[in-house]
């Protein structure tokens, strides 16, 4: 039925392509960037284009083309609806359907796409099915390859703490979407670990008021989703007094949420005098005396990516620094949990009246540095 | 666009996955294969790796097997030689006892090796694993359909039609489909209908579609089945999921093709699905919506009447929704909504986009035939707003709505005045000049304007443009001698001695002797054919069958007229040319049936026709058949008449230019030796549209046949003498 799919952006490039038969040439579509040039809007372009040995059809969604070979005649409605609902996939999973979103996915894209059709046939479609055959990328699959290389090592030190202000003895017990995720706990002793190692849920008559209920390490044997990525650019030139400084931070999959409260600082070498740099947003310092460039950015939009770019001053005469330096890099994400982490839900018992019950999320960076 | 560095970066993957530091560090050798998706997914050939990645197939990690199976599953037939190395690994996956093992395994087409995991892969507990390897029989089957299909094979998925799992249903319909394509797909009787109708509640929007389509081939076989069946499939038919209600629909239609009554109820049960699909959120689901409701249209024109202003175009929709919308809206034009709908196409006349408001302006003209003074009105107004685009159209649209409706003319003559000016494209400017030497002499200032193109005829680039213009500069001179003789010499002149163009020369030439044979004889050739005003009956586009397009809904047929409609913008005067006639010949077998063997005597009237036509059923056999021209017979009416009528053929009716559909009315008689000595006669009435509808009667299918080759072959003689 569906031959191949290829995924077009607006500016015509193919940047994905899977074929569920045999392999179909790209040049297949010509035919569709031909529309696409003839068409003055982006959504002018017409869903269905046939050509000679093949009909072209697509959906507009994200200003992705989503563009579906087919061999023979098939009824419309259903490789449209099919389509759209490939895009409500992408969505459930990335949290956002971008281009960038699916090349750093692209291999979880690859899986679903085929468990979302078999030689050509629908097969699972349901976001509950696949989710069971196919964990979403936050949940420590995602590969980081970002354009700065790749990550050494990464690991996710998380905890629970709790603040329980209820009268009696309730007994409570939490329960996780995910609770596999936790390899490495450490319990609070109220918690009853038989029930844990049976079931995976925690069990447990909480102490009044404030305390830390679980701590959890989720260690980089699977590597560990980083929010944001860096592009820097910081040379030296040989017999030179000058150097230059480009940094570039921007959001990865945080799952639509905003990042915060970021600063970056940056030990750079002996040699450098000052730095006269110019930020995008926030402010910058430099202590000339122990070297420490800080720069406190604030929230990232992604619309408008934060950068600081200028020049260096080097000790005249000196040689070029041999040592790079590594940027520091600290953030905040409200409402994740880079882990993937969910508390499904909250349960009392021995106690009549009805608790009050909420959570929070948050995403803190430890020690984040990036080599350059 | 080709990957370049593909070959590096393959090289670079061969070096990695055979590197055995990589190959004991699961971490990187597991990345390494991630690559290798990840320039899969880009487009590289990386069916290189295969050896390689055959070896990465043996692993624990099921996340690392699942995507080598990705791979294998895409280069398996490929490298048939090399699958081999796979087959252990294979078949051991396939015992594994976690379902999910074989479940990713897929069952890449590996020939031989594959049948015996396969047929065990039917028989399995688990259903996810049931469900891949149905269907992998069905790669196995594509990779080498000559091979016989073992029958307990096809037996064994027969009986999996049974099964507790609605999707191993579903896929067990779609192999056997594929498997038994030479022998019309999978056998429907009634049990297995009726089990199937029984079951689809249980499938999800996709197997029901598909149960649907394959229950099409259905035949009932008795009154009372039919209507359990119909009573079944109600609800769906109101499905909220518009391919489910659609692929009711569709077998709604095939199912009752007898019981036009039937047929209708349903489709205005659909109506409300159907408009609830027009305003969807997707614009591909509104877009093909609106394709469908345009064919129900065709047999029910009433159907949407109330609900018109459902199909008034937001701001930003695409164009090529506003362009359906505007088709649907002409259909559904009344006395009552005629005002309205005219003040909303007035406003897409200035659409930003230069097509959508062509569209609108020819949307106004259709109307125009039947209320031509309100149109007629608002185009003139048009052409106030001097924008070059519109005024191209509003004169094209004009040109058309005269020939049709004669008694426009005073107006559009009056209209004409000074839109010389704005005009620039070369389709504008050929409509001009068509009603200029056609209405000459009620337009004062027409001397004049011509005069300026005949100055600016060194500097035309456009061949249609010089052609109508020769033509016009006749025409005019027949009716104003006085004013035009000079400019008409200067022309002809150029045309014989300067210009380079051979079609122009050669029309000069003509023109110049035909003034040579006197004043009588040119008036009698330039005066050809006039609109006759007695065809007009035939505008008003009466409510096909359901049958006429029952077979093309739901499939891609009533999306794809659209491009045949739109790219059908350049046109020439109406005499010259008649609307798409979109016409091939699709594997027609010639037999040697000779137009001599055609007859057009006895004479048949056009009443007697018309009776004829509508009794049909009973006695008359009927065949429809899609031939066409990729380029339409871009020849005038008069000229088709002549050529069938060379072969025997007799032409009745034809419909104006420029009307849709175009179609044409013809009859002839056959005689035919069919052994030896018995002689034939029958009668065939033909009907030439987008496709040709014939009834003969009595029923003789190689006269029939031969005749429908005669007909296609002068369908096509006709259309190169245009070009």
């Amino acid at each position: 039925m569906i031959h191949s799919l290829f995924l077009v952006n607006a500016s015509g490039d193919i940047f994905l392509e899977k074929h569920w038969k045999s392999v179909v040439s790209r040049s297949v579509c010509d035919y569709f960037f031909e529309a696409q040039e003839r068409a003055t809007e982006p959504e002018n372009v017409p869903p269905v284009i046939p050509t000679p040995h093949h009909y072209l059809i697509s959906v507009l969604r994200h200003r992705i083309y989503f563009v579906a070979v087919i061999q023979s005649e098939v009824p419309p409605l259903f490789v449209i609806e099919f389509l759209h609902r490939v895009v409500d996939t992408f969505q459930d999973y990335f949290g956002v359907c971008t281009e960038a979103a699916i090349k750093d996915n692209v291999v979880v894209v690859y899986e679903l796409l085929e468990e979302m059709l078999d030689n050509g046939f629908p097969l699972a479609t349901e976001s509950n099915i696949l989710k069971e055959l196919i964990k979403p990328p936050t949940i420590l699959r995602t590969m980081v390859n970002t354009i700065t290389g790749s990550t050494i090592t990464a690991e996710i030190q998380g905890v629970i703490d709790a603040c329980v202000k209820l009268t009696g003895m309730p007994d409570l017990t939490l329960s996780f979407m995910n609770p596999r995720l936790l390899d490495d706990v450490s319990f609070h002793p109220c918690v009853r670990f038989k029930r844990w190692e049976a079931e995976r849920i925690l069990s447990f008559i909480p102490p009044d008021g404030n305390f830390r209920l679980l701590s959890y390490h989720v260690s980089s044997q699977n590597l560990v989703a980083i929010p944001v990525y860096v592009k820097h650019n910081i040379t030296f030139r040989e017999g030179s007094s000058q150097g230059r400084f480009d940094l570039t931070l921007g959001p990865k999959q945080t799952m639509g949420k905003a990042v915060e409260s970021v600063l970056v600082s940056s030990q750079l070498p002996r040699g450098v005098l000052n730095a006269n740099l110019n930020p995008s947003q926030g402010t910058y310092t430099f202590d000339p005396v122990t070297k420490m460039l800080s720069w406190d950015v604030g929230k990232i939009n992604p619309q408008k990516l934060p950068s600081l770019k200028g020049t260096m001053s080097l000790q005249a005469g000196a040689s070029k620094p041999d040592e790079n330096p590594t940027i520091n890099i600290q953030l905040k994400i409200q409402q994740m949990a880079i882990s993937g982490l969910k508390v499904n839900r909250l349960d009392m018992y021995g106690e009549k009246y009805k608790p009050f019950k909420g959570i929070k999320y948050m995403t803190k960076a430890g020690k984040f540095q990036v080599r350059t | 666009m080709p990957y370049l560095g593909g070959d590096d970066a393959v090289r670079e993957l061969r070096r990695a996955l055979s590197n055995p530091n990589v190959q004991s560090d699961p971490l990187r050798y597991r990345n390494t294969i991630l690559k290798v998706i990840r320039s899969m997914s880009q487009g590289v050939d990386v069916s290189g790796l295969f050896s390689e990645m055959v070896k990465a197939c043996a692993t624990v990690d099921i996340v690392q097997k699942k995507l080598v199976y990705v791979f294998l599953c895409s280069y398996a037939a490929l490298n048939p030689e090399l699958s081999l190395l796979v087959i252990n690994t294979l078949r051991k996956d396939c015992q594994d006892p976690n379902p999910m093992v074989p479940h990713h395994t897929r069952y890449p087409p590996l020939v031989e090796y594959v049948e015996q995991p396969l047929t065990a892969g039917l028989r399995d507990r688990a259903a996810c694993v049931r469900r891949v390897a149905i269907l992998g029989w069905a790669k196995l089957y594509n990779l080498q359909p000559t091979s016989e299909i073992d029958a307990s094979v096809v037996n064994e998925l027969y009986s999996l039609l049974r099964d507790p799992d609605p999707v191993v249903i579903v896929n067990c319909l779609r192999a056997l489909e594929e498997i038994l394509k030479e022998e019309g797909g999978v056998a429907i009787n009634k049990p297995i209908t009726h089990h199937l109708l029984n079951r689809l509640k249980e499938c999800d929007v996709w197997g029901q579609c598909d149960i649907l389509r394959v229950l099409q081939r259905y035949k009932p076989q008795s009154d009372d089945e039919l209507f359990d069946i119909l009573s079944l499939l109600d609800a769906s038919l109101v499905s909220p999921h518009p391919p489910v209600m659609a692929a009711t629909l569709s077998l709604f239609l095939h199912l009752c093709p007898d019981l036009p009554a039937v047929s209708q109820a349903a489709l205005e049960r659909v109506r409300g699905p159907l408009l609830a699909a027009c305003g969807s959120a997707s614009r591909e689901m509104r877009f093909t919506a609106l394709c469908h409701i345009q064919l129900l249209l065709r047999s029910l024109p009433g159907l949407m009447g109330a609900h018109y202003k459902r199909f008034f175009c937001g701001y930003a929709e695409p164009a090529y929704i506003k362009q359906r919308k505007m088709q649907v809206l002409v259909e559904l034009v009344n006395d009552e909504n005629v005002v309205m709908l005219l003040d909303e196409l007035k406003g897409y006349c200035t659409d930003v986009n230069a097509d959508t408001a062509q569209a609108a302006i020819s949307a106004i003209g259709r109307i125009g035939r039947s209320y031509s003074d309100r149109c007629l009105e608002i185009l003139t107004g048009l052409l106030g707003l001097k924008q070059d685009h519109i005024t191209s159209a509003v004169v094209q649209t004009m040109r058309d709505l005269v020939w049709v409706c004669p008694q426009c003319s005073d107006t559009v003559c009056v209209a004409l005045e000074g839109c010389e000016e704005t005009l620039q494209d070369s389709q504008g400017r050929q409509a001009l000049l068509w009603l200029l030497g056609v209405y000459g002499e009620r337009v004062s200032s027409a001397p004049y304007t011509l005069e300026v193109f005949i100055d600016g005829v060194r500097s035309e680039a456009s061949l249609g443009v010089k052609m109508e213009l020769l033509t016009t500069a006749m025409r005019l001179f027949l009716c104003r001698p006085a004013e035009t003789q000079d400019m008409l010499g200067r022309l002809l002149h150029y045309c014989i001695e300067e210009e380079t163009d051979m079609c122009v020369r050669d029309q000069a030439l003509l023109y110049y002797r035909l003034l040579h044979c006197g004043i009588e004889e040119t008036r009698k050739v330039l005066h050809g054919p006039r609109s006759d005003p007695s065809l007009g009956v035939l505008i008003g586009r009466p409510a096909e069958p359901i049958s006429q397009w029952a077979s093309s809904f739901n499939t891609l047929e009533p999306l794809r007229q659209v491009a045949v409609e739109t790219e059908s913008v350049s046109r020439g005067s109406p005499e010259h040319v008649t609307t798409d006639l979109s016409v091939t010949l699709s594997g027609c077998r010639v037999h040697d049936v000779r137009s001599g063997d055609l007859s057009p005597s006895p004479a048949l009237s056009p009443e007697e026709f018309e009776r004829l036509w509508l009794q049909r059923q009973e006695d008359f056999v009927r065949l429809e058949e899609r031939v066409r021209c990729p380029a339409v017979p871009h020849c005038s009416p008069q000229s088709l008449q002549a050529a069938m009528q060379l072969l025997n053929i007799q032409t009745l009716a034809f419909t104006p230019p420029h009307a849709l559909p175009w179609r044409v009315y013809l009859y002839t008689h056959t005689q035919h030796t069919h052994s030896e000595d018995t002689l034939c006669r029958t009668l065939i009435l033909g009907e030439l549209l987008l496709k040709v509808t014939l009834q003969q009667q009595p029923r003789d299918d190689e006269a029939l046949r031969g005749f429908l080759s005669i007909l296609t072959s002068v369908l096509h003689t006709l259309t190169p003498e245009s070009e």
